[in-house]
């Protein structure tokens, strides 16, 4: 049995963000950040329609210096480990996180038994 | 006052690059290191968030932090400065353009406009039981166009307190209400324009104040198109469109931008004047869309108006 849906070597993720479609919907639906050791994972969906992507190009989730999530529909920005907006017009609201593990330099999207990752 | 429409949209950006190369690709004319400009001229101004000639932005940090408005003479600029000296600080700048703030708190300049006067032809369409607008052997389309920008067609605010904003721009700078959402916002027209809007306001929660959109007059249906399709050919996201609008009847195509705001594609608006009724409609997908050809069930973020807000004001049409 598989830990779950391979997105990409942890070596990819060293310069920021990618975007992922690891249920085929022929768009990103999962993005993930690696920042201090860690990679942190969400649902490519702003709170603030709650069916909007984020970025205005692919793999463009980060601001210039790698502080924040942006979403560039209306420049909301969200904390990198926990997803929170801390402004914008979701402030207050989160993105909703993806279960991720990192074995073997490669990042898992951990395909849950309940089936809450999946379609 | 012969306010013509928005001359210039000036930015503070967290990346300036990338606000660089979206505008090239977007279509507009690099002129100077700052400016991009469509075929008249009017365009936008895209500096670091931190440049000092900027003025400072507002509280929710919005991108926005100059809009310019082209008036027809002198005569205009004497007659703005004149009404909003009234009570408030209007500075004259080297150029000769005036600024001073509106009653939201968004900078505001004006001056004689330098747009060129454009002399092109629309998108031509031929139909049974019509004249032919586009002769025997002349072709449409051709697989490699992709349609540029004309003229800085219309900006749209989020607002605190609409009625407040409305009733600034049409007290202090004669704006004329066109058509309105029910406690979201009015459409509104300078008065030296007929366009069904150059400016549109939303009514948001306070933190959400600034700039949702801008957007630049393409040559028809057919412009915005090809200019939406060579931005989503770049790898640039679609927000919302292709599409029309039933209120201006204008095409539309919305997408993501570095500007921290969507940046539009937009053709074919309705022209209004004076003898015009606005009309009036609840918002929503069903009134804001003729049709779209990639559906979103929400268009416009909204909120309740803070308390003592609500509601057209008074004198509105």
């Amino acid at each position: 049995m598989p830990d779950g849906i391979m997105l990409c070597a942890l070596d990819e993720l060293s310069n920021g963000a990618l975007g992922f479609d690891p249920f085929n919907d022929g768009r990103d639906t999962v993005f993930a950040v690696f920042r201090n050791g860690e990679v942190y994972a969400y649902s490519d969906v702003c709170p603030h329609y709650g069916d909007t992507s984020l970025p205005w190009k692919k793999n463009a989730y980060l601001d210039s210096r790698g502080e924040h999530i942006v979403c560039a529909a209306h420049g909301a920005l969200f904390t990198i480990d926990e997803g929170y907006c801390v402004s914008g017009p979701c402030r207050g609201e989160s993105l909703t996180p993806v279960p991720v593990t990192v074995k073997n330099n490669t990042v898992w999207l951990i395909t849950s038994p309940t089936g809450e990752n999946k379609k | 006052m012969n306010i013509i429409g928005p001359e210039l949209l000036i930015f503070g950006v967290d990346d300036v690059q990338a606000c660089r190369q979206f505008a090239l690709d977007y279509g507009l004319t690099a002129s100077g290191d700052n400016r991009f400009v469509a075929l008249d001229g009017t365009g936008i101004e895209v500096y670091a968030a931190d440049d000092e000639s900027l003025a400072a932005p507002l509280s929710t940090g919005s991108a926005i932090r100059k809009t310019v408005y082209g008036v027809k003479s002198q005569a205009d600029i004497d007659a703005i400065k004149a009404e909003l000296s009234k009570d408030r600080e209007v500075t004259t700048l080297d150029d000769g353009s005036i600024e001073a703030f509106d009653d939201l708190g968004f900078l505001l300049g004006f001056m004689i406009t330098q747009r060129k006067s454009l002399e092109l032809e629309a998108e031509k369409v031929n139909a049974p039981g019509a004249v032919a607008q586009r002769g025997v052997n002349l072709t449409a389309v051709n697989k490699d166009d992709v349609g540029v920008p004309r003229s800085l067609s219309h900006v749209v605010y989020f607002v605190p307190d609409f009625p407040k904003a409305e009733a600034f721009y049409r007290d202090r700078l004669g704006f004329v209400t066109t058509d309105r959402f029910t406690h979201v916002g009015p459409f509104m027209r300078p008065a030296g324009t007929t366009d069904h809007h150059t400016l549109f306001f939303i009514q948001t929660p306070p933190h959400m104040q600034g700039i949702e959109h801008f957007t630049f007059h393409m040559g028809g249906p057919t412009d915005v198109m090809t200019a939406g399709t060579n931005m989503v050919n770049k790898g640039y996201q679609s927000f919302w469109g292709p599409g029309r609008h039933i209120f201006g009847s204008n095409w539309f195509w919305y997408f993501k931008s570095p500007f921290g705001c969507n940046m539009e594609f937009d053709a074919d608006m309705d022209l209004h004047d004076d003898s015009w009724t606005a009309r009036e409609a609840p918002p929503g997908a069903d009134n804001s869309q003729v049709f779209l050809l990639q559906y979103r069930e929400k268009w416009a973020p909204m909120g309740p108006p803070p308390p003592g807000a609500g509601g057209k004001p008074r004198e509105a049409p």
